[in-house]
């Protein structure tokens, strides 16, 4: 049926995810100049300077390498953390779903106890609790990304395990998996090859507006002075160029240009795939 | 009996979301790193740490900690600040009092906005489903959709703040001290924020709207030779609204969240950013009454939502009765 043409908006969305996803693992091998170099002849360009298309902002750095490598920080944190969102709420929100009781009412209660403190606010508390326990040398304890992907991992879990869950419920009331519970199938058997298969798809337009949902928080954070180190996702180099803003808007506009973009892409595909899955849901 | 007793379940189920969330702060308040003792006066004698540590209820366990921070927020003491000149802290419930008519406005004003914008918005889209101009304001409005908060805040920064140089980009004025300005200062923020809540709500009211439109007593009231503007507003419209109400509700706390940068963008000290100084300033107390006054503020607008619910659509009112 409409699954052979796609509209055009999926194509364009593709390319670009498909440009941030190569980026991210080839970007530091591309021939492009280092995001590092300072071009100290030319320091806050405007774009279509000659040598640097995007120009550069008041450090001399090249914008469309800093682009470039600001992609693989965006890009990681949002995709990692909602991928093991995803695992730990999915498993979470069947597993409440399936066997209800005081399991599920458990569960329902720590996403309903998360959800409710706004997401920014909860993510910039997380933050807290996993960096450097001493503020004025935040080199020590773990890694920024790591802390950044932790939390909001933690955040994310409950806004995907909650529509697993709402999933999952719609699916154990079905024909086939009385009929499976019915002929003796164990319960882990069930789980494995009739909720999960069906509860995976309707995950994923979510995850896709949820990856969406992590670049925009982590470019907040950024600007709250709790992101990565200055200049390294596209949300850093946002909140480091903004003091340029009325003498070289482009080095602040150009990474909120490539937030939007991203999050566009992401979320067409997320609404792509629930307008797929509605559609196969009608003709069942 | 049936009604009551299903609000009675209600009440109880949202104090004891309220009782967990406000455990969870102090947990996550307790886990914070390092010693906040030495941290908050760094270069105190052993007496002074032991008075701050007895202070901030730090020398009893968790569970007495929570209790006694409990007892004293139910009575509306949110606690001091601590700062590391020797000023004796500011009290949280003046900061409060200071940022908070500012979020309040800032949200207040984002929502109203929001929804005139967008009613009228959705109801055309609906009556014009699958024309170019639904499909044409349809994808703009998606397009806007995606832009960050911060980033519709620096564009309009610029553009108005800046290149046109129509309005000032930074600071908070309070309507007693200049109404006009008052409303000047809000402009940017109130936009930054609301072009994304347009999008989401236009768009619920669109499907909604769509849906209702094919209901037998749309047919009806145009087969009487109403006109279609008195069927829109008065017959279409009430029904359809039920999604857009849940949604305008949920987003007044995610707004809080997106408040923060936007405020931190505009340079106006409101409650967000009140709540991210004291998160990066380990303003222990502060921190853990701020984000349990912002988890209450939600619970309950869910819990009006929930009533509202019943008061626009009968049906719902009809169902928790019987």
């Amino acid at each position: 049926m409409g699954a052979d043409r796609k509209p055009i908006g999926f194509y364009i969305s593709s390319a670009w995810i498909g440009l941030c996803v190569f980026l991210t693992a080839f970007g530091d091998s591309l021939p492009i100049t280092d995001y590092r170099a300072n071009d100290f002849d030319a320091m806050g360009v405007g774009p279509f300077s000659p040598n640097h298309i995007l120009g550069t902002d008041f450090d001399g750095v090249d914008l469309l390498a800093a682009i470039a490598h600001g992609a693989r920080w965006s890009i990681l944190i949002s995709f990692i953390s909602v991928f093991v969102a995803s695992v730990i709420g999915g498993a979470l929100g069947i597993v409440a779903a399936y066997w209800r009781g005081w399991v599920d009412a458990v569960i329902t209660m720590y996403f309903n106890v998360t959800l409710s403190i706004p997401t920014l606010i909860l993510t910039v508390a997380m933050v807290a609790v996993f960096a450097s326990p001493d503020m004025s040398n935040p080199e020590a304890g773990m890694p920024r990304i790591l802390v950044l992907i932790i939390s909001l991992t933690f955040v994310i879990i409950p806004v995907l395990g909650r529509i697993a869950r709402s999933s999952a419920l719609s699916w154990t009331g079905r024909e086939f998996v009385m009929v499976a519970e019915s002929i003796g199938m164990k319960r882990r058997q069930i789980i494995w090859s009739h909720i999960v298969p069906n509860v995976v798809p309707s995950m994923m337009s979510v995850a896709f507006l949820a990856a969406g949902v992590v670049i925009v928080v982590e470019g907040g954070l950024a600007i709250l002075g709790v992101g990565t180190d200055p200049g390294q996702s596209w949300g850093s180099m946002l909140a480091k160029n903004r003091g340029d803003i009325s003498i070289a808007p482009h080095t602040t506009l150009i990474p909120a240009v490539a937030i939007a973009l991203t999050v566009m892409a992401l979320n067409y595909y997320g609404d792509y795939f629930r307008n797929r899955i509605d559609s196969r849901e009608s003709r069942i | 009996m049936g009604k009551l007793g299903g609000f009675a379940k209600q009440l109880a189920r949202v104090v004891l979301v309220l009782i967990l969330v406000t455990f969870g702060v102090t947990v996550i308040v307790r886990l914070l790193p390092g010693d906040p003792v030495t941290t908050l006066l760094p270069f105190g004698t052993p007496e002074q740490h032991a008075l701050l540590r007895k202070d901030l209820g730090l020398d009893v366990n968790i569970f007495q900690y929570y209790f006694s921070w409990l007892k004293d927020f139910v009575r509306g003491d949110f606690g001091q600040t601590y700062t590391t000149v020797a000023d004796g802290g500011v009290q949280v419930r003046d900061q409060i009092a200071l940022t908070l008519p500012r979020t309040l406005f800032l949200m207040g004003y984002t929502i109203i906005f929001s929804l005139l914008v967008s009613i009228p918005l959705g109801i055309l889209l609906a009556y014009k489903a699958d024309t170019r101009v639904d499909k044409t304001l349809s994808n703009v409005l998606f397009g806007f959709s995606s832009i960050p908060n911060f980033g519709i805040g620096l564009g309009l920064a610029y553009l108005l703040g800046v290149k046109f140089d129509l309005l000032n980009p930074v600071g908070y004025v309070p309507m007693t001290e200049n109404v006009a300005e008052h409303f000047k200062s809000m402009i940017m923020p109130v936009l930054a924020l609301s072009i994304g809540l347009i999008s989401t709500f236009t768009r619920l009211l669109r499907t909604d709207t769509i849906a209702t439109l094919k209901e037998d007593f749309v047919t009806m009231a145009s087969s009487k030779g109403l006109s279609n503007q008195w069927i829109l507003w008065r017959h279409v419209l009430r029904p359809s609204s039920l999604t857009l109400l849940t949604s305008a509700a949920l987003n007044m706390g995610a707004l809080i969240g997106g408040a923060v940068v936007v405020e931190s963008v505009f340079a106006f000290d409101g409650l967000g950013t009140l709540i991210a100084y004291s998160i990066n300033f380990r303003q222990y107390l502060a921190i853990q009454s701020l984000i349990a006054l912002v988890a209450v503020a939600y619970i309950l607008f869910n819990l009006i939502v929930d009533v509202l619910y019943g008061i626009v659509d009968p049906r719902v009112r009809s169902h928790r009765g019987g």
